[in-house]
């Protein structure tokens, strides 16, 4: 019985193998990137970085206009923290917060850049599958069976709010004409960081799409961190609170000596 | 343009900004002998500072500019330190509970509302009876009469248990009333990032019928303490301490407050005091209207506290 079977794949087999490198170089485009730095350091000048991801697309064998149809999608992530939004209303005559909504694991920066409008360069499922764009990182709310229509409304206002003031700070960024080819295969996409930026491990990832269809994806890791002078105080304050406390008051106390004893008039 | 990173507040400030704002500041407390905090924290709100952090950094640089104005007074023998230490008890107190009542009110999402009601609230008091004061006082000045002082009289504060000799101020009083002010000191020190001068420089004057020259050393000797106090709890309890910002608040005021001094002993006192109540009355009014008004975003964010 094995016998048998063996012989009539092997032809088969053998096909296979020799139309494999074939193949393979059709379906699969690479795609190659790096970022001008892969750490940015806030000092104690830190107005903000520009951060500059560029690559190539590794298939020299494709003509010129077949290549023009790539669509190149660049997320840059950072550290995800829990969020909580608040919303005013008149109270007493006052504009006080009056309810929130928390939201939890929001990237605390989000800049999406592509060649083209998202929805032109994939699927909505496939986006958001792969977290490409602001409905990946916040989805839209469904209203829920449980929830009034007020309800459901207002958790979309809440979402919206997110986004709105996250976009204002610089820290969600979304730009669809923000990857440019430079030549064929040669792209690069610019963003800038603004001074509100959290620290930590932020994740790059490079998508190549072709006709709706994710080709490649090339990831980097970005490290945003305090250093020196501006991490030693941050470092102190969440993690020797008192210390940093007691500092605080004694350079206030020195200060105010010498100040008494520069300015004496008596 | 020099940029200066602020590592809690997280953002970035202009230093020439800031630099300015305290010596503006210190001038005007070195010409009015005030703090100054009272305009300060407020003018760190206006500059898209945090409220927790302008107020618990506001504390740190009042440590600075009161040991420099204590001293002051402690080389003219000023200083009640008997009186100053009562009523540290209560200082010590309210600070406690202050900073503590602005932990549960960060957490509801109310504190900057609860900062902006109490600015509001007491610099509109605060303004107002200093403008009518001044008004007055410019009047009779006018009309050739000067202004009477009553002392010597007695009031309620002396019918009070627990009563303690005060040599320096030369008074037989309780020492319930100089403890409750204490508290009241201390809680506003913890909200507001302010020194309490304001409000107890008049209590001494008029509640407790203290001596004038002793005044104003002794309320600046427990404000280094209080304000100590508040800087390292809030440093514990909410980590709002910019110590960058206070730094260059310090720097500012020290320098300032020399001008300002200068400056005050060549101008004439109701004067000055109407166009401190003025300004005083303009930022108040200037909070109400930010109350008041809608906004254009009603939303905020923060980050979950708690969950980091």
């Amino acid at each position: 019985m094995m016998q048998i079977r063996l012989h009539v794949f092997m032809p088969l087999l053998l096909l296979l193998l020799a139309t494999a490198p074939l193949t393979h170089a059709a379906a699969r485009e690479d795609i190659q990137s790096d970022l001008s730095s892969n750490e940015i350091a806030i000092e104690s000048n830190f107005t903000g970085a520009r951060i500059v991801v560029f690559g190539t697309i590794e298939d020299g064998r494709r003509s010129a206009e077949e290549a023009g149809i790539y669509d190149i999608a660049v997320v840059i992530r950072g550290p995800a923290k829990s969020l909580i939004s608040r919303r005013k209303s008149r109270m007493f005559g006052v504009w006080m917060n009056s309810s929130s909504h928390a939201f939890d694991d929001v990237p605390s920066f989000y800049a999406v850049l592509s060649t083209r409008p998202l929805s032109d360069i994939a699927k909505p499922d496939i986006l958001a599958s792969r977290g490409i764009g602001f409905n990946s990182v916040l989805p839209v709310p469904e209203i829920s069976a449980y929830q009034t229509v007020w309800e459901g409304e207002e958790a979309r206002d809440f979402r919206d709010a997110v986004i709105r003031i996250k976009q204002r700070e610089g820290n969600f960024i979304d730009d669809d004409r923000g990857v440019i080819f430079i030549s064929k295969t040669l792209f690069r996409a610019t963003l800038d960081l603004p001074a509100s930026v959290q620290d930590g491990q932020y994740s790059t990832d490079v998508f190549l799409f072709r006709s709706g269809r994710l080709l490649s994806l090339n990831q980097r890791k970005l490290t945003v961190h305090k250093v020196g002078f501006e991490r030693l105080l941050y470092t102190a304050a969440f993690d020797y609170p008192l210390l940093y406390g007691l500092i605080a008051v004694l350079v206030a106390v020195v200060v105010g000596l010498s100040a008494s004893a520069v300015f004496r008039r008596d | 343009m020099l940029q200066v990173y602020l590592p809690i507040a997280e953002m970035s400030i202009n230093i020439a900004m800031v630099l300015g704002m305290g010596a503006a500041v210190g001038f005007l407390s070195g010409m009015f002998g005030v703090g100054g905090g009272f305009l300060m924290t407020p003018l760190l709100i206006f500059t898209g500072i945090p409220p927790a952090v302008a107020v618990a950094t506001e504390a740190n640089q009042i440590v600075a500019s009161s040991v420099s104005g204590a001293l002051a007074q402690w080389r003219r023998s000023n200083v009640d330190i008997k009186m100053g230490l009562v009523m540290l008890i209560g200082g010590f107190v309210g600070s406690v509970v202050g900073v503590q009542l602005v932990k549960v009110l960060r957490d509801l999402g109310q504190i900057d509302l609860m900062i902006a009601l109490s600015y509001v609230t007491f610099l509109g008091i605060i303004g107002f009876l200093m403008l009518i004061e001044s008004l007055r006082a410019m009047s009779e000045t006018r009309a050739g009469r000067t202004a009477k002082r009553r002392s010597g009289q007695h009031n309620w504060i002396h019918g009070l248990p627990f009563k303690m000799r005060f040599k320096h101020s030369k008074l037989y009083i309780s020492a319930i009333p100089p403890i409750i002010i204490g508290a009241i000191v201390g809680l506003l020190a913890a909200i507001m990032g302010v020194g309490g001068g304001f409000i107890m420089v008049p209590a001494m004057i008029y509640l407790l019928r203290m001596p004038t020259n002793v005044v104003v050393g002794t309320s600046l000797f427990q404000i280094i303490f209080v304000t100590a106090l508040v800087t390292v709890l809030h440093a514990t309890t909410n980590q709002t301490v910019d110590a960058v910002l206070a730094l260059v608040l310090m720097l500012g005021g020290a320098i300032g407050a020399q001008f300002g001094v200068v400056a005050g002993q060549k101008l004439r006192g109701e004067q000055l005091r109407a166009l401190l109540a003025v300004m005083v009355l303009i930022v108040a009014l200037r909070l109400l209207v930010d109350l008041v008004l809608e906004p254009d975003e009603l939303y905020t964010l923060a980050p979950l506290l708690g969950a980091k």
